[in-house]
């Protein structure tokens, strides 16, 4: 109780301070504030990723070219992130090299098959859904540097796609298509990929996530385009790591670390 | 990787060396994810490997900025108008940290080498994944020019020592990691939302940036919101480094974890959120307007000395050997504020703390590595238990009475002479109290550990025995000292001890490079 009244004292203290500093703030939507036009004689930011983005890297979504080329370095480590969280998950709660408990708890069914008729809807539905949902998966990885969407949030959708099967059948049906050594593997290849893009940048002697020099090994024309054909990569990158590990932490936390039956 | 490293030529090499730091671990961390869940042997070597790669890369950098100045990197070559990409930097400020942060990983992870096959050693490509991601994370803060960026790599860092706290079997080890993740959490977050207040107001990320825009407009550096800014940045960082009322977290989690997880987070973890406060104090803010109302540093000093004492009297009210390493750690923290917030004329008190981080760094490192050693071999985690023990292990009992000798302050170790720094920043600043609480920490420390000596030197009871006594803990019950060989130990506590001896000895040419970086700020040489 005494715990609760000092967390509220330190809720209404922290939020007065946060509100006392909103009162300073320059206006919602302000076209002049430092964020949108910088200060004053200092070149403004924000107005040249507007202006010069596209010419820069010829990505029409100003996002993805943020996130991807100027600030990738950013994104490699957000991606770094959740393969460390993942990681992290596994280490805590994966249990290994216990025979006994590997053994399945109960008979493991198709549910299809089981005569359990309401599971047939579910599965027959999902059935359905998956293949939609991982084509939208990749349209949102590939378009994501013309569009909204990139590799966390095609990755994510692609994750959901491997839940959703885990969920309608079970969880050994999911990992049948996506196992343990496998997802491993991807969350680890994604970060290579990406890290690799920045690698290749050095080898061909220029700076870290240059992607401007890959021009050659992409045959595209002009730097600008290797640009935005890097950008596609990396992408991919992180949409590789995003499934796997989205994936591999609902399959450890659903099983508590046992990876077979699942919720 | 490092098959390229060599063949590049070595003018290149010298650009790419902040880049090449952070990698070098991360490709190792992703080659021991492929190939180590098959084949534990290979995390090992692996892991030395690209350890050493940054060790030499971090010696290398500490070479060039001697010699030839600071190393800026910008990222993908984003550098005009600046503030679009990210930049590293690298200045006498942060070079040496880097080099310690090197040397303790590398000296860790001999300690954490266990025989394949024992209890325990399924999750070794786990543990050595989270172990370089987590320098990986280290270093990356420590090269950092870009606000944001520092909390990604806050973000990976943490997240790393979350798993590595709760990685062994112990309940209350997994507790512990759990209250440190809500800690951790809250600290990143408040970091977070003062940088979004700093951009709300100066519309850029980069440090330099902030810090040119803060000084030439007057009105923005007035303003509510960065003043709300540098209280969120600080005290979020506070959390992370366990400043005293915000110390919580830590005395469970460095003690019931795995004690390679201990001897690696220990060192490292505060010193580089230390670094990250005073980065952002000299960097980002400027230290002119951080010193600017002589109130707020004086309530910061206060605080710390707040924190040396109650640190070192709870520290001496511990029965268990870690649990008061770690308190000792909540008032070296202490220490380490109190001297950054001196704000004397010389920066004496600024220096001592930066002397200070990697002093500590070493000393923690070193009492850890013994505390560990005797966990580890005799089971002995009271204090009470480490009867007769130094005659056992006369080497280990050489590196503990080094590491003991140096929290205390004794020359010739780096303890006293970064007392002695801390101590002519507090006389010329005319903070008393924070030269008291520094004496009387010494004195209680002195208490603390003559009592550990004269227990573990003149105490008779035979070691054997002890090692049932933790049925509830199974964490690390004592192994017979036959399967893990003695050196694994010995060896990397032997070189700590010399560490903390060179560094005492060498502290005048030390100090000399801490400050090359103090005399370059330009608004600060008007100080000096």
């Amino acid at each position: 109780m005494l715990s609760k009244v000092f967390a509220t004292i330190a809720v209404v203290i922290t939020g007065g301070i946060l509100l006392y500093g909103v009162s300073d703030f320059p206006g919602f939507g302000d076209p002049h504030s430092p964020a949108n036009a910088g200060v004053p004689g200092q070149a403004s930011i924000s107005q040249y990723f507007i202006t010069e983005s596209y010419g820069d890297t010829k990505v029409p979504n100003i996002v993805t070219s943020v996130l991807a080329d100027y600030r990738g370095y950013d994104t490699m480590f957000e991606t770094v992130v959740i393969f460390a969280a993942g990681m992290a998950i596994f280490a805590i709660l994966r249990v290994v090299g216990d025979d006994s408990e590997r053994k399945p708890r109960r008979k493991q069914e198709s549910s299809f098959t089981n005569g359990d008729h309401s599971r047939i809807i579910i599965g027959t539905t999902c059935r359905l859904l998956v293949p939609v949902i991982q084509l939208f998966a990749l349209y949102v990885i590939a378009h994501g540097h013309h569009s909204p969407g990139g590799g966390f949030q095609g990755g994510v959708i692609l994750a959901a796609s491997f839940i959703i099967i885990a969920l309608a059948e079970n969880l050994n049906s999911a990992l049948k298509r996506l196992s343990e050594t496998n997802y491993l593997k991807i969350a680890c290849i994604g970060i290579l990929i990406y890290a690799g893009f920045g690698v290749m940048c050095q080898v061909l002697e220029s700076d870290f996530l240059d992607y401007g020099v890959l021009q050659p090994i992409l045959m595209t024309d002009g730097p600008e385009m290797a640009r935005s054909h890097s950008m596609l990569g990396v992408e991919i990158g992180v949409a590789f790591t995003v499934t796997a590990i989205m994936f591999a932490i609902y399959a450890n936390l659903s099983s508590r670390g046992l990876l077979r039956d699942g919720l | 990787m490092k098959s390229w490293n060599k063949s590049k030529p070595a003018i290149l090499m010298a650009d790419q060396l902040p880049a090449i730091l952070v990698l070098a671990p991360l490709f190792g961390a992703m080659i021991i994810g492929l190939a180590g869940t098959k084949d534990h042997k290979i995390c090992f070597p692996i892991t030395l490997a690209s350890l050493l790669v940054t060790l030499v890369v971090a010696v290398a950098a500490a070479h060039q900025v001697f010699e030839h100045g600071p190393i800026d990197y910008f990222v993908g070559g984003w550098k005009e108008p600046i503030g679009i990409g990210i930049h590293l930097h690298i200045d006498s400020l942060n070079v040496l940290l880097l080099c310690a942060i090197a040397v303790v990983a590398v000296l860790v992870s001999f300690f954490s080498i266990r025989r394949i096959g024992d209890k325990n050693t399924e999750k070794t490509p786990h543990f050595y994944t989270l172990y370089l991601l987590l320098c990986v994370g280290l270093f990356g803060i420590t090269i950092a020019g870009d606000a944001f960026n520092l909390f990604v790599l806050i973000e990976v860092s943490s997240l790393t020592s979350y798993g590595l706290i709760a990685m062994g079997s112990s309940k209350r080890g997994a507790f512990a990691a759990f209250n440190y993740v809500l800690m951790g959490t809250v600290g990143a977050s408040f970091y977070l939302l003062g940088v979004g207040y700093l951009y709300l107001k100066t519309g850029t990320l980069n440090m330099v940036n902030i810090r040119d825009i803060l000084s030439t407009q007057p009105e923005i550096a007035a303003s509510r919101a960065v003043s709300i800014a540098f209280l969120f940045i600080l005290v979020g960082i506070w959390i992370k480094m366990a400043f005293f009322p915000l110390y919580g977290w830590l005395p469970n989690a460095y003690s019931y974890c795995p004690s390679s997880s201990a001897c690696l987070l220990a060192p490292l973890m505060t010193k580089v959120s230390v670094y990250v406060m005073i980065r952002v104090m000299v960097s980002v803010f400027g230290l002119e307007w951080v010193f600017a109302s002589p109130g707020w540093s004086n309530l910061v000093v206060w605080l710390a000395v707040i924190a040396i004492v109650a640190g070192s009297v709870l520290a001496m009210a511990q029965r268990e050997i870690k649990k008061m390493l770690c308190y000792l750690i909540v008032a070296e923290v202490g220490y380490m504020v109190g001297g950054a917030w001196l704000a004397d004329e010389g920066l004496w008190g600024l220096t001592g703390a930066l002397y200070h981080i990697l002093a500590d760094a070493a000393m923690t490192l070193c009492l850890f590595l013994a505390a560990g050693i005797f966990a580890k071999r005799f089971g002995a985690k009271k204090i009470t238990e480490l009867e007769g023990l130094f005659k056992e292990a006369p080497w280990t009992a050489v590196g503990f009475v080094v590491g003991a000798l140096a929290m205390i302050g004794v020359p010739p170790t780096c303890g006293f002479f970064s007392k002695f720094y801390l101590i002519r920043g507090g006389i010329d600043a005319g903070h008393w109290e924070y030269v008291v609480a520094l004496l009387l920490s010494s004195l209680i420390n002195a208490v603390l550990f003559f009592r550990i000596f004269e227990i573990a030197y003149f105490g008779n009871k035979p070691a054997e025995g002890h090692a049932h006594a933790h049925d509830d803990e199974p964490a690390e019950t004592a192994l017979p000292s036959s399967e893990i060989p003695t050196w694994t130990g010995v060896f990397p506590l032997l070189v700590t001890a010399a560490i903390i001896i060179l560094l005492g000895i060498f502290n005048g040419e030390i100090v000399a490079m801490i400050r090359v970086v103090l005399e370059d700020l330009p608004n600060l040489a008007s100080r000096l």
